[in-house]
């Protein structure tokens, strides 16, 4: 009776209390270490944050461009901000994982070795977003500035068109590092483009039939430009 | 030891002639239209009025297409038609050579000046290649200052057409003035004359493969010359009429080159620029007489339709470098009828001043920051033209001094500026 009492009944209880025993512990050690995360966390973006802004990033960050960005886009106040918060959400996160870690069941060993393999393409297609972003407005400047200089009456819209070409490439290009709808994008980006170029063109010379003979004419022969007009010296 | 820039053969050349107290470069690249006339002229000029001092011609040609090199050893340079006072006692030598470097008129400067090193010469002349108009008499006013009096850098003064050098009257000669307190009206001209002292301060100076040495080489002598106190005057040389302009030269692109130099040297010389105030007269050596001008024209729609364009479709940069109460002046200026269009002074030099200072700041990429100063530039050329249309050449020259001494009342405030992070 006893030793029925004791395999039966007892035992199994045991196993519980001391699954329940580990289990809490895990749990109790997850909380801790998403707590300690949190708190780290928070201490880190307040020490970049004053950091970056003591050496002037703001500034740095406002020539290239990135500054201006961030502000537009309601991503942070500040460059150096949002630095900062960038930072504490790496700790924060680093700081869960480490907490799904503890629970030591397999369905968390698998969410985290999984996250880590993905980790690299997540990078990768935030490097890409921000190359094409800074890359898209420095072309797109570019292309303004020329345009106004050439007396192009559309300069704003072409230099629009740039910035849209580049960034549309570049979400293109991350959303293929990611691996969504790969060849969906691939196909569709591939036909809006190329529909796009074929109805420009096809507007462009059935529309400004003038304007093309007279830009072609100008390219290949050139005969007086709207600024030899002027004969003065500028130097 | 300094690199030496010289090729074998030609420093050979130049240990051959011995010592020479007199150099006269001229800088070269497809002239062969008019390097042999500028040769005359310098010939002819060191006959007549240095007839006892040996002088040595030389030309540093960058690669020339068009026989400029062979143009310049058949010039005759015979004396039959000159009329001289005394008897030339001292050959005049010639030297050509290819120049190495980086392109640019620099890079031939800096060999004419180490050959003017090597041959221990007391004066230097530079004059460019293209010219029309030069005369005997401009190696006289060149020279003799530094021989005579002891100046370091002999500036040119020409007589112009009120719409010619338009950067020079509006940029370049009031900002170095207000900056470095010296009236040097044609810091640019391209003709100068210079001591052997400040010859060989320029060759040390670590500025050779830059591109100060591609664009901006006669800003940075004027500048350098000025700002390190050397003896600085100007000499009087009438017209000056050179070969038709390059018609694929960008104005854009001229901008960006001139005045990227005038605000890099901001940089370079900032701890002397910011203790000057005021300005002094830079003597004048020659006289003043009237010349003929050859007639300008200008196209005004076409200029306020940039400038127009420029204050809308630019506003994005602007707006980053100009402060909103001048933005709002400008932008309603562009929406004025021509015939009522008109820049303020203070305007202008505050948009010279701004950009200046983003220059410094870096708020935006150099280059767009230059490059969108061309629809202003425009805009004030355009207002000045339509000004002193019927303006008499002293009138303009008023009227440009008026501008200078506004860039000297807002100095002050940009000095303050300067060291700021914030505008």
């Amino acid at each position: 009776m006893n030793e029925f009492w004791e395999q039966t009944i007892l035992e199994p209880l045991r196993e519980l209390g001391r699954q329940a025993v580990t289990s809490l512990s895990s749990l109790m050690g997850m909380l801790v270490l998403i707590l300690l995360g949190l708190a780290i966390g928070w201490v880190a973006k307040v020490v970049v944050y004053r950091v970056l802004r003591a050496l002037q990033f703001d500034r740095l960050c406002d020539r290239l461009g990135v500054g201006t960005e961030v502000e537009r886009l309601g991503l942070a106040r500040s460059s150096s901000y949002l630095a900062g918060q960038i930072v504490q959400g790496i700790i924060v996160l680093t700081a869960l994982l480490a907490g799904l870690t503890a629970m030591r069941s397999e369905w968390t060993q698998n969410l985290v070795e999984r996250f880590f393999l993905y980790l690299p393409h997540f990078l990768a297609a935030v490097v890409i977003l921000v190359a094409g972003a800074l890359v898209s407005r420095f072309l797109g400047r570019s292309t303004l500035i020329a345009a106004v200089n050439a007396g192009m009456p559309s300069a704003r819209l072409l230099a629009g068109l740039v910035r849209l070409f580049v960034m549309t490439l570049a979400v293109v290009a991350a959303l293929d590092e990611l691996g969504i709808g790969r060849t969906t994008i691939i196909v569709t980006f591939a036909i809006t483009f190329g529909g796009l170029v074929t109805a420009a063109a096809i507007a462009f010379g059935l529309g400004a039939r003038e304007l093309a003979r007279d830009l072609l004419q100008a390219h290949f022969r050139p005969t007086t430009r709207p600024e030899d007009k002027d004969t003065m010296q500028h130097l | 030891m300094a690199e030496e820039i010289l090729a074998p053969q030609v420093r050979d050349q130049v240990t051959a002639l011995g010592t020479a107290e007199i150099v006269v470069g001229i800088p070269s690249y497809n002239n062969a239209r008019t390097i042999g006339h500028v040769v005359r002229a310098a010939h002819a000029g060191l006959l007549k009025y240095f007839p006892d001092r040996r002088a040595l011609i030389v030309n540093s040609d960058g690669g020339s297409k068009d026989h400029t090199r062979e143009a310049v050893e058949q010039a005759q340079l015979d004396t039959q038609g000159l009329l001289l006072v005394s008897h030339p006692l001292q050959p005049v030598h010639r030297l050509t050579t290819p120049y190495h470097g980086v392109p640019g008129k620099g890079s031939a400067f800096r060999t004419i000046f180490r050959v003017a090193e090597m041959v221990g010469a007391r004066a230097c002349v530079v004059v460019d290649a293209d010219l029309r108009s030069i005369a005997p008499e401009w190696f006289d006013l060149l020279l003799r200052p530094v021989l005579e009096h002891d100046f370091d850098y002999v500036a040119p003064y020409y007589k112009r057409h009120k719409y010619d050098g338009t950067i020079t009257n509006s940029i370049v000669y009031p900002l170095t003035r207000a900056l470095y307190g010296r009236r040097v009206r044609q810091p640019i001209g391209g003709d100068f004359g210079l001591s052997g002292r400040l010859v060989q301060r320029l060759l040390a100076r670590d500025v050779w493969t830059t591109d100060v040495a591609r664009y901006g080489i006669d800003i940075w002598m004027t500048t350098t010359a000025i700002a390190e106190n050397f003896r600085v005057c100007q000499a009087y040389l009438g017209a000056k009429i050179h070969d038709a302009k390059d018609p694929g030269a960008d104005l854009s692109a001229m901008l960006v080159q001139v005045v990227g130099s005038v605000f890099d040297l901001m940089e370079t010389y900032s701890n002397v620029w910011r203790n000057v105030f005021g300005s002094l007269p830079a003597p004048l050596f020659g006289f003043p007489f009237e010349v003929g001008l050859e007639p300008v024209s200008i196209d005004l729609p076409r200029m306020l339709g940039a400038f127009g364009q420029g204050c809308r479709d630019l506003r994005p940069v602007y707006d980053q470098v100009i402060p909103a109460p001048i933005l709002k002046e400008l932008t309603e200026c562009a929406s004025l009828p021509p015939e009522k269009f008109v820049l303020r002074e203070e305007t202008w030099a505050t948009v010279v001043y701004e950009f200046a200072l983003a220059y410094h700041r870096r708020t935006i990429t150099r280059e767009h920051l230059l490059k969108s100063l061309t629809p202003l530039y425009l805009g004030w050329v355009a207002s000045f033209a339509r000004q002193t249309e019927p303006e008499s050449a002293a009138q303009v020259e008023d009227r440009i001094e008026r501008l200078c001494l506004v860039y000297e009342q807002l100095k002050p405030p940009l000095l303050n500026r300067w060291d700021a992070g914030k505008r």
